[in-house]
């Protein structure tokens, strides 16, 4: 019995911070929706109102309305949704390399590629856009593509890493006994229990190629197959920024990675483990 | 003595042959990383050690270790690398720290949990551009929510803060914003991680009668552990790394070259003041300085994970 | 393990396609662009007759310029149908890094509008054409261009661009709190403008009656030179005697005093707040000093605001003055199309293209085209304004000078050192830069 209110007491009590902890989460967000409801004179006003005192759809009428913001907003998607597909191909491959095969080199290529996890990206960029461009990746969705898979490749090699490693390995020692390979290792062990782990790449590397910038400007200058932060940038002009515009068009950027947020999350289930041991 | 090496050397190369399997998983991943991320690395570091000119890079003067020189002494380095690092200090434990209690409480049974999920989610899908200018605007001295808390309702203050035009104040929002747009990130991690935990060690310890804070602290914690290296590990990297944030809240170390981080200085001598070399020198010292701390940092806290 | 193999294969080639479309669509292209000279130039023998050449233009304009850039761009392409010109708008503020890089790699546009800071900087690396030699025609054009922003296109004995706009920064005032206070107009002397400022304030409720965007050189720089500041000798050999020089000295501690009596609002030291314009708009700041972009600004935003211009208040010795900013159209050396771009550079200063330009808020540089009826009303004290106005320091390492500066204000508002210590101290680091050429 005690236990039972106590886990009550503590579910309660864990709702309660939620909800605390949500609030204080998303206030700044709260905050940029509501302005992307008021004209521009408002923006600013004090004290600050959280409900819009004349609220407004001008801002995504204009931002929806711009000529080739459907379609930035289509090659994001296509960008980031390709990038995402080969990055959890390829990571997943080399994670699988780095964690249960032994090699020479082994922990060579792991720091090699560790070291890309450190390096500030923008001290690249120089040397990546001549390299681009000797390639021909300039001015080319597929080129992003190319290099963003680079940029992301070490963060989810690692990431995946570290997941495969809590896989307990007396599943495989098994699957070999009984005279299986490691293919259908990967197949059928491996890969249905970083359902996890794998949602997760899939999330931050479509998070991460949806919203990058520096690289996307600099390596595509034609309007049309520009991405949607470069787009939403170009909100912001050298005397003034149209905070109400930046704003709307912002929400509207969000909702693809919310969607692919709550598509993926549900991966995250319980209890894998156990059913892979029955 | 030939023999041997003879004998060592040939192992070696069968060892090579009998994991093709391996090198070939890692072929298309790592090609990709020495094109865009080795070489360039490589080139960076040339760049380095010349007063480089993109125009035409014949035409650059080596300098050899001068660039590295002048930037060890100076000043404004020093402080920019202080605060950095002070960053790093407060935003990992930080994040780690929250994530931590978000992801436990998350997964437990209540309702509303993808809710939950997604309302922590959103500071990370936040591009850092919007973020840093709305805590700007929730710092800022005349219309800011934060002073208008403190000073009209909560009466703690008589005047409003100037946060963002001192050096020192202007760190609080931002390691808040470092803490608050990362906890989403490691509390997903955290929560992708609890999954792994088998439920039949908690029903053991339920049986056994222990309570909650035994469960998280004996059970949760230790099982956690590879994680939470993984995290101390790229979270410190990412704080280190800190710059679009202090880019646009300082707008350029502002006052006074004070307020600066290590890769905020860095743009600044290489884009605005075309001293590429320098830039170079720069990033080096901070990727070569990252290097050393996560390997020391992997090497003194992994350890095997016992069930 | 075959299986595995064979799933690599697959994986390899996936990736590999991705290399190849990424290849087969450069190729496909027909743009004329950097990348490939030499098939460039032999498909263009081919197809010379037929084919346009393309010249690139990046700029930052804002949208409504926008539009008016692409009239330019129809009227130019109906009078020399073999060029095609492509605009690409780049985001603002990260334009320069964008340029930079694209020069190191080799991918520049052929033409570029540029702010006139950069122009020194970027002809001392060897990136842009010497015009003077290089174009014809280029001594008539400039000859009817306005001093003042041509100059800032000098470097090292040679021209390095074309001034296409120009702008300057007066004085705009907010007449109702001016009627409110009892003042009957502008203040025309320094004298007045901090005797004005201090009645029209009151810090208790936040008023102030002077307000700037920051400390940071072009913000006081204005009224810096209106008071005859100078930061160096005009063949830039030393800033001692001038950036430290009593006139400038005497302006700065104009601007401190005023920051001290509560008359200049703290919104230059930083920190967020309200801006100059929603301040001038809603009766916070009585006077803020700002381009001709204000009354495009204050149009649309504060519709109902009566915008209001006065030149700069001149300073003890009767001048009046102000700052230059603008933009200039430059060639970069990488361009392969020298002579269409030299082309489209001319036709930006053609008076068509300055004036249709110049209707959306972007001041022209050509002379013959001042009080053109095309052009808006409130470009007359601007214009008035510029004849008497003072370029910035055209130097490689202006940005390098103008933080020196930047920090010598900080250091005087901060109380941390009087004007005349942190101006030389800034003579000093000034000198450094000059010297490190």
């Amino acid at each position: 019995m005690l236990i039972i209110k106590e886990e009550r007491m503590f579910r309660i009590i864990a709702y309660i911070l939620l909800i605390c902890g949500v609030v204080i989460t998303l206030i700044p967000f709260i905050y940029m929706i509501s302005a992307s409801f008021k004209s521009q004179i408002y923006t600013f006003e004090y004290p600050p109102r959280l409900i819009p005192r004349d609220p407004t759809l001008e801002n995504y009428i204009k931002v929806l309305g711009k000529d080739l913001f459907g379609r930035n907003f289509l090659n994001s998607l296509f960008v980031a949704t390709a990038t995402t597909i080969s990055t959890i191909f390829i990571s997943s491959l080399m994670a699988y390399a780095f964690s249960r095969m032994r090699f020479p080199g082994k922990e060579v290529f792991f720091y090699i590629l560790l070291l890309g996890m450190m390096i500030p990206p923008v001290m690249l960029i120089i040397p990546q856009f001549v390299i681009a461009k000797n390639l021909h990746l300039l001015d080319s969705l597929w080129g992003l593509i190319v290099v963003y898979v680079s940029i992301t490749l070490s963060m989810q090699t690692f990431l995946l890493r570290s997941f495969f490693e809590t896989i307990p390995r007396e599943l495989e020692e098994a699957v070999l006994v009984d005279g299986g390979t490691r293919w259908v290792i990967f197949r059928k062990i491996i890969l249905p229990l970083s359902k996890p782990g794998l949602a997760v790449v899939a999330i931050f590397t479509f998070l991460y190629a949806w919203d990058e910038f520096p690289w996307a400007h600099v390596a595509i200058k034609e309007a049309s197959r520009r991405t949607l932060p470069v787009a939403i940038a170009l909100f912001q002009s050298q005397y003034l920024t149209r905070w109400g515009l930046l704003f709307a068009a912002t929400t509207v950027a969000s909702i693809p990675v919310i969607i692919v947020f709550v598509i993926f999350q549900r991966y995250f289930i319980q209890g894998l483990i156990t059913s892979g041991l029955k | 003595m030939e023999v041997k090496n003879k004998i060592l050397d040939k192992s070696f190369l069968k060892k090579i042959l009998s994991s093709k399997g391996a090198y070939l998983l890692l072929l298309p991943g790592m090609g990709l990383f020495f094109t865009f991320i080795l070489f360039p690395l490589i080139y960076s570091l040339r760049m380095s050690f010349y007063k480089w000119n993109i125009v035409d890079n014949a035409a650059s003067k080596f300098v050899g270790f001068s660039n590295y020189v002048r930037v060890i002494n100076d000043p404004i380095f020093i402080r920019a690398a202080l605060n950095t690092i002070v960053y790093a200090l407060i935003t990992v434990p930080g994040q780690i720290l929250f994530a931590l209690i978000v992801a436990i409480l998350v997964d437990q049974k209540i309702k509303g949990r993808t809710f939950f999920r997604v309302a922590y989610y959103i500071p990370v899908i936040s591009s850092w551009v919007i973020v840093t200018f709305l805590f700007e605007y929730l710092f800022g001295s005349q219309a800011g929510l934060v002073n208008f808390i403190l000073k009209d309702i909560l009466h703690l203050v008589d005047n409003k803060i100037v946060w963002l035009a001192n050096p020192i104040l202007v760190m609080i929002p931002l390691n808040l914003l470092g803490i608050w747009k990362g906890v989403g990130w490691s509390a997903i991690i955290i929560l992708a991680a609890l999954q792994n935990i088998p439920p039949d060690l908690y029903e053991a310890a339920v049986i056994d009668g222990v309570g909650i804070w035994h469960k998280i602290t004996k059970i949760t914690l230790p099982l956690l552990r590879p994680t939470l290296v993984f995290l101390v590990v790229v979270l410190t990297i990412g704080g280190f790394n800190v710059y679009i944030s202090g880019l646009l809240m300082t707008k350029g170390g502002n006052p006074l070259n004070l307020s600066h981080f290590i890769l905020t200085l860095m743009y600044k001598k290489t884009f605005t003041y075309l001293d590429f070399g320098y830039g170079s020198a720069i990033s080096y010292l901070l990727a070569a300085f990252i290097f050393m701390v996560s390997v020391i940092q992997i090497k003194l806290l992994r350890r095997k994970v016992e069930y | 393990m075959k299986r595995l193999i064979i799933f690599l294969i697959v994986i390899m080639m996936i990736t590999g396609m991705t290399f190849i479309t990424g290849c087969k669509k450069e190729a496909a292209v027909e743009e004329v662009t950097e990348e490939a000279p030499v098939e460039e130039e032999a498909a263009e023998e081919e197809e010379a007759v037929v084919e346009k050449i393309t010249v690139t233009y990046w700029h930052t304009m804002g949208d409504a310029e926008e539009v008016a850039l692409n009239k330019v761009i129809e009227i130019f392409e109906e009078q020399y149908p073999n060029i095609k010109i492509e605009p690409t708008r780049m985001a603002y503020d990260d334009f320069k890094p964008a340029l930079l890089t694209g020069i190191a790699g080799g991918v520049v546009p052929d033409t570029a509008r540029l702010d006139i800071i950069w122009v020194p900087e970027l002809a001392e690396m060897g990136a842009l054409v010497a015009l003077d030699e290089e174009m014809e025609g280029f001594d008539e054009i400039i000859a009817s261009t306005y001093p003042g922003p041509t100059s800032t296109n000098f470097w090292k004995g040679h021209y390095y661009g074309l001034p296409q706009n120009t702008n300057t920064q007066i004085l705009v005032w907010n007449k109702q709190m001016f009627e409110e206070a009892g003042l009957s107009g502008p203040p025309e002397t320094i004298d007045e403008f901090v005797e004005d400022a201090a009645v029209l304030s009151n810090p208790d409720e936040e008023i102030y009656g002077y307000a700037m965007g920051g400390t940071y050189f072009w913000a006081p720089a204005s009224i810096f030179y209106a008071m005859g500041g100078e930061v160096t000798d005009s063949g830039i050999t030393t800033a001692t005697g001038y950036i430290n020089g009593e006139k400038s000295v005497a302006a700065y501690q104009v601007l401190v005093d005023m920051y001290r009596d509560g008359s200049l609002s703290p919104l230059l030291l930083g920190g967020g707040g309200i801006g100059g314009f929603e301040g001038l708009a809603t009766g916070k700041y009585a006077m803020i000093i700002e381009g001709p972009w204000a009354q495009p600004i204050l149009n649309s935003d504060y519709p109902d605001f009566e915008v209001n211009f006065a030149l700069v208040p001149r300073g003890p010795d009767v001048t009046t003055s102000s700052v230059v900013g603008g933009e200039n159209v430059v060639i970069f050396e990488g361009s392969q199309n020298k002579d269409e771009a030299m082309v489209w550079a001319k036709f930006l200063l053609s008076e068509e293209s300055q004036l249709t330009m110049g209707e959306t808020g972007a001041i022209p540089t050509l002379s013959t085209v001042q009080g053109n009826e095309r052009l808006p009303e409130y470009y007359d004290v601007f214009m008035e304004q510029l004849k008497t106005a003072k370029a910035r320091v055209p130097h490689p390492k202006w940005a390098e000078m103008d933080n020196a500066i930047n920090n010598a204000y900080q250091y005087m508002l901060r109380d941390e050192k009087t004007v005349k210590q942190a101006l030389d101290d800034a003579a000093e680091e000034i000198n450094g830069l000059i010297i490190e050429e």
